[in-house]
């Protein structure tokens, strides 16, 4: 009755609850929810390619400035006032820092396979702690030039034909690309179209023709040009040149470059080595633009192996994983003449490819290793890993020296050399320094977009009202051609090579196209700072994080390495602290004892608990440093006195490293579990005790049938406060030190010191330019339900005895 | 002594033995508890050279305060960073986390102890749930959502999450759900007070001894807290304590005087704070294991 009653009365005031609870429920949501929800979302994101806008390391201005066209000022320096010194400057500036973005170099499993080959690849122990040591610090600048030499001496010892092969499709790689890309980058600039048309319109195709009824062979050339032949349906060159000329041929066929690149500058070489002579094709380079902008791209397109080129070059895939499709489509674009990928000589009067495996020849490189099955080649991917990872540090150190050649002035240097994050006070400095403080700011920014947006919609309005004043000619005379062609019996004839229709047809579309395209960027004129603005946009990438966590070998060694070592680390300090701490609350709660000073020492055991863990880590550290010089740490000078002549560097040991964390823990805590359990002791019931001591039972027995049951709770609660800190494991491991020794873990070396915080701190937090965000969120999620986990089991376990007794407490509650 | 009436002489002494063997066990480990503290101070009073022939047990005499002063004002001189500045740092960023802590948690229980509305039960398990995430596992969202609100590099983050913190929350809520009564409230209302004016006046001067636990505690882990600050503070004017101490050990630092007057100077206030408050703070830490 009373219970309605109250909830009556309450009722009325029921809206002040809310109001109460609102700001903590307001702030829960907005630091805590919001950042837990958003931790899970990121998890989902491929953060890498992320900028630091995104990420909050600078401001927008900075990105601005690189991503800006700056060509396009400098033509016009007049409009932002910028002096041309100052400009070279600022723009050798961004240079500097986009090849510091593009090629940094350190790629983890890379390192990690540098160190793990270490001692059977012969490197010496400076060199592979190093290498450790650029990994711990995200910072490449660690490996000296003379380890780096050493490491360059390995790899070009190192003979590996799957290398060589990745090396080759790295290098098509680049080339495909910058096809691809060159393409896109053009787009919207207005170019003098090339067309087979204009090419042989011009007076160097038609003399080149002309030429070729009075060419003379020498043996070699005649048989290059045999061979070429073969790649066409014509017997000479001169019928296949005509064949072209008439519209019998296209320029569009693969073969015709293939052919006329080789006469130009022909790749085959007699079986002396000697060249063969080349016959100069003076419109190749006409050609050349023509086939880049037309039909290359489609066939890189086609070529179903060029998107998964990355794959095999980062080792993601194997060179096996699907080699015929591979080996097609390398063998396509090589008879396309787009890239190189075999060796001809010249072998009895023919030419021939190569059987020889050097580093060019990759299908015939491939057709030995991969094709033939009797042959299968086994590579060690350690090494590959590591000596793919050397080559990345020889391109840095390579471009690092030449960036550092350029005329930077003492100012970039020094802004190259800054270590530690971006730091937009240091940018700004710079640009003082350069004196350019205030003319790229932010609102000069956006004048030169938006006059540049403008200047582009004009353009556009132009080209419209060009492509419209031309539209009725072109329709008129497509319409002419379609009805002349239907009238000679062709059916759609627009479609159908080399008729008048389809010739028309070509410039209608052309000229609609120009108006779509133009009208497009009227209605929709996008400024530089829009794209800038799209470049920290979310990519998602769905849960190839957690894939590749649980795939990437040395990714998942890493991920469970930390939790492995948080968990270890955790359980030694835990187990003699619990025990421990039992033994003192016993101790201290038995009556028989009665020990004095109880207070004080309670209060002694726990001050370490309050002291801050980062000061105990660097007072630990120096306390275990060992040094072979005179200045001696605790430790060493105690292992001295004991005879010990050397001493013992516990730092080298990953596991003397981790005990110690394991010590500190231990030591900040049983004063802490102390107190809870004496507490929970004295709160069970003394006559409890009395009726015990009556029946006669010891300390030991009163202690193991009574005290313990009933601890049992405060036990358990002890262990998960301790469990969510534990796995929470962060300012000592981080402090006591940076560069632990390390411990192989799943076949990788792993440092034995990093929990799972440090390895979301270094993977999001760290030095790098890349930022692994999305790993880092993923790895955080993993806490977040490993933790969720174990409070569930351990809440279940406790749940049984305790939910009777809760179940009692309430009914006492309700019959009061 | 509480065994008054001792049955044999062996008895006696072997009580009397087990007892000194617990006495040496306790005190050795109460020792141990302090000695760290106690090489810190006495080390901070020697120069490097004479720590570097072996790590002092006794402070120098004469002329360890004067080494103190000259350690102090060389690290002073030249660390990268400022230790007063850093006290500032930490002090403005605890003592407001603190307030906040205290005042908002004090509302939220008193939110949820006083009134009965809808959800109550519901939001209160939830609270009891949340205490056991992991605060750290929302770090990279907490970022990018502090660096969105421009509040990088600012003392704000490590402040304002301060309103909401579950645990406080909880051990307030079951100190008025047992010292609270409920009678005060009513007669307020009878009197024409307000619902804040009775909370503010009336009920929160009820509370103080436990929100004057909660916010020693809430101080310390504020002013201990070494993974948001190291993540979120950049720049050494910015550094509160813990960060500075981690810099300590930079290669910069080959004078071991300087290291232990840093690590002395960071300790030394909350050792003084921890005299005054030890009482309560082990109250509070006993109490906190025996609600649960």
């Amino acid at each position: 009755m009373a219970n309605t009653n109250r909830t009556h009365k309450g009722m009325s005031y029921s809206r002040f609850g809310y109001i109460f609870v609102a700001p903590f429920v307001i702030a829960y949501c907005i630091f805590s929810l919001y950042p837990l929800l958003t931790t899970f979302w990121y998890s989902t994101a491929n953060m890498q390619a992320t900028t630091s806008a995104f990420w909050g390391f600078s401001n927008k201005e900075v990105y601005y400035d690189r991503y800006l066209d700056l060509n396009e000022i400098y033509d016009d320096l007049s409009k932002v006032d910028i002096d041309s010194s100052g400009y070279n400057k600022i723009k050798n500036f961004f240079a500097a820092q986009d090849y510091a973005d593009r090629y940094h170099p350190l790629d983890e499993d890379g390192m990690t396979a540098i160190t793990s080959i270490g001692t059977s690849a012969g490197f010496s122990s400076t060199t592979i702690s190093e290498v450790q040591a650029a990994v711990d610090n995200q910072d490449v600048g660690q490996i000296s030039t003379e380890s780096y030499d050493e490491l360059k001496g390995w790899r070009s010892g190192f003979s590996d034909i799957s290398l060589t092969l990745t090396d080759r499709l790295s290098t098509y790689s680049g080339q495909l690309d910058a096809i691809v890309n060159a393409e896109t980058a053009e787009e919207g600039e207005e170019t003098e179209s090339v067309t087979p048309e204009t090419i042989m319109a011009n007076a160097s195709y038609t003399d080149f023709v002309a030429s070729l009824a009075d060419l003379q062979l020498d043996a070699n050339q005649q048989i290059l040009v045999d061979y070429l032949l073969t790649k066409t349906s014509y017997t000479s060159l001169q019928e296949y040149f005509d064949a072209i000329t008439d519209g019998e041929a296209s320029m569009a066929d693969p073969a015709f470059y293939y052919v006329i690149s080789n006469l130009n500058s022909p790749s085959v070489t007699t079986e002396d080595g000697e060249a063969v002579t080349a016959i100069a094709v003076p419109f190749i380079s006409d050609v050349e633009t023509y086939l880049k902008a037309e039909i290359w791209k489609d066939t890189i397109s086609n070529s179903s192996s060029y998107t998964e080129l990355p794959a095999y070059i980062d080792g993601s895939k194997a060179l096996t994983d699907n080699m015929d499709q591979l080996y097609a489509d390398i063998k396509d674009l090589n008879d396309a003449g787009i890239i190189n990928a075999e060796v001809l000589v010249i072998k009895g009067g023919e030419v021939v490819v190569s059987d020889d495996t050097s580093g060019a020849n990759f299908l015939a490189v491939y057709d030995k290793y991969y094709v033939s099955a009797d042959t299968p080649y086994q590579s060690n991917p350690d090494e590959i890993a590591a000596a793919m990872q050397i080559s990345n540090l020889g391109s840095y150190y390579e471009l690092a020296a030449r960036t550092k050649l350029v005329s930077m002035g003492v100012a970039l240097d020094k802004y190259i050399t800054y270590e530690g994050d971006f730091d937009v006070d240091k940018y700004n400095e710079f640009k003082a320094e350069v004196g350019m403080a205030d003319v790229l700011t932010m609102d000069k920014y956006k004048e030169i977009d938006e006059q540049r947006m403008a200047e582009r919609v004009e353009k556009a309005e132009e080209k419209v009202a060009e492509a419209e004043a031309k539209l009725p000619e072109v329709q008129a005379a497509y319409d002419a051609a379609v009805a002349a062609d239907e009238a000679a019996g062709i059916e759609n004839p627009q479609s159908v090579v080399g008729t008048d229709s389809y010739k028309a047809y070509g410039d209608l579309r052309s000229v609609e196209l120009q108006i779509q395209k133009n009208e497009s960027i009227i209605s929709d004129p996008k400024g530089v700072l829009e794209e800038v603005n799209a470049k920290k946009m979310y990519i998602s990438v769905g849960l190839d994080n957690y894939k590749e966590i649980f795939t990437n070998k040395t990714r998942f060694s890493y991920v469970t390495g930390a939790f492995v070592t948080t968990a270890v680390v955790w359980i030694i300090g835990f187990v003699p602290q619990i025990l421990l701490a039992l033994l003192l609350s016993a101790w201290f709660t038995d009556t028989k004892l009665s020990l004095k000073g109880l207070s004080a020492m309670k209060a002694l055991m726990y001050l370490p608990n309050v002291i801050t863990a980062a000061t105990i880590a660097i007072f630990f550290r120096r306390l275990f440093s060992y040094s072979s010089g005179g200045a001696l740490s605790a430790s060493q000078l105690v292992l001295r006195a004991f005879g010990d002549e050397d001493g013992y560097n516990f730092f080298a040991s990953p596991w003397a490293t981790r005990l110690i964390v394991c010590f500190i823990n231990f030591w900040m805590w049983y004063g802490n579990t102390m107190i809870v359990l004496i507490a929970g002791i004295t709160s069970i019931n003394e006559s409890i005790y009395e009726s015990a001591q009556l029946d006669g039972a010891s300390s030991f027995q009163t202690y193991t049938k009574i005290t313990l049951p009933l601890l049992r709770p405060i036990i358990l609660y002890t262990l998960v406060t301790s469990l969510i800190g534990g796995l929470q494991m962060f300012d000592i491991p981080q402090n006591l030190n940076m560069n632990p020794a390390l411990v192989d873990f799943n076949g990788v070396m792993i440092p034995s010191i990093r929990t799972v915080l440090m390895y979301v701190n270094a993977a999001a937090f760290g030095k790098q330019d890349v930022k692994l965000v999305g790993i880092a969120s993923a790895v955080s999620v993993l806490l977040f339900i490993v933790t969720t986990i174990l409070s569930i089991i351990i809440f279940y376990i406790m749940r049984d005895k305790d939910a009777a007794k809760a179940k009692k407490l309430m009914k006492k509650g309700g019959t009061k | 002594m509480s065994n008054g009436e001792p049955k044999l002489k062996s008895k006696a002494a072997s009580i009397r033995a087990y007892s000194t063997l617990v006495y040496v066990v306790v005190i050795f480990f109460s020792i141990l508890a302090v000695i760290p503290f106690w090489f810190m101070f006495m080390n901070a009073t020697w120069d490097s050279f004479s720590i570097q022939s072996g790590i002092k047990l006794w402070p120098q005499i004469p002329g360890g305060i004067k080494q103190l002063i000259t350690n102090w004002s060389n690290l002073q001189a030249r660390a990268s960073f400022s230790f007063p500045v850093g006290f500032l740092n930490s002090f403005i960023i605890s003592t407001s986390a603190t307030a906040l802590t205290v005042y908002f948690s004090a509302m939220t229980a008193y939110g949820l102890s006083v009134y009965n509305f809808k959800g109550q039960k519901a939001l209160f398990a939830v609270i009891v749930g949340v205490m056991m995430v992991p605060t750290a596992v929302n770090i990279t969202g907490f970022y990018r959502e502090m660096s969105a609100m421009h509040l990088l590099g600012t003392k704000w983050p490590l402040i304002l999450p301060a309103i909401a913190a579950p645990s406080t929350v909880f051990f307030i809520k079951q100190y008025l759900d047992t010292s609270l009564s409920k009678e005060i409230i009513e007669a307020s209302r009878i009197d024409g007070a307000g619902e804040f004016f009775t909370f503010n006046r009336i009920c929160l001067p009820i509370m103080v001894p436990a929100l004057a636990t909660q916010g020693i505690f809430s101080f310390l882990g504020s002013w201990n807290n070494f993974f948001a600050p190291s993540i979120l503070l950049s720049k050494n004017e910015d550094k509160t304590i813990p960060l500075m101490v981690a810099q300590l050990y930079g290669d910069r630092f080959v004078d071991y005087g300087m290291i232990y007057v840093g690590l002395s100077a960071s300790v030394f206030p909350i050792i003084v704070v921890y005299v005054f408050l030890q009482r309560y703070i082990i109250s509070g830490v006993s109490a906190g294991g025996v609600k649960e």
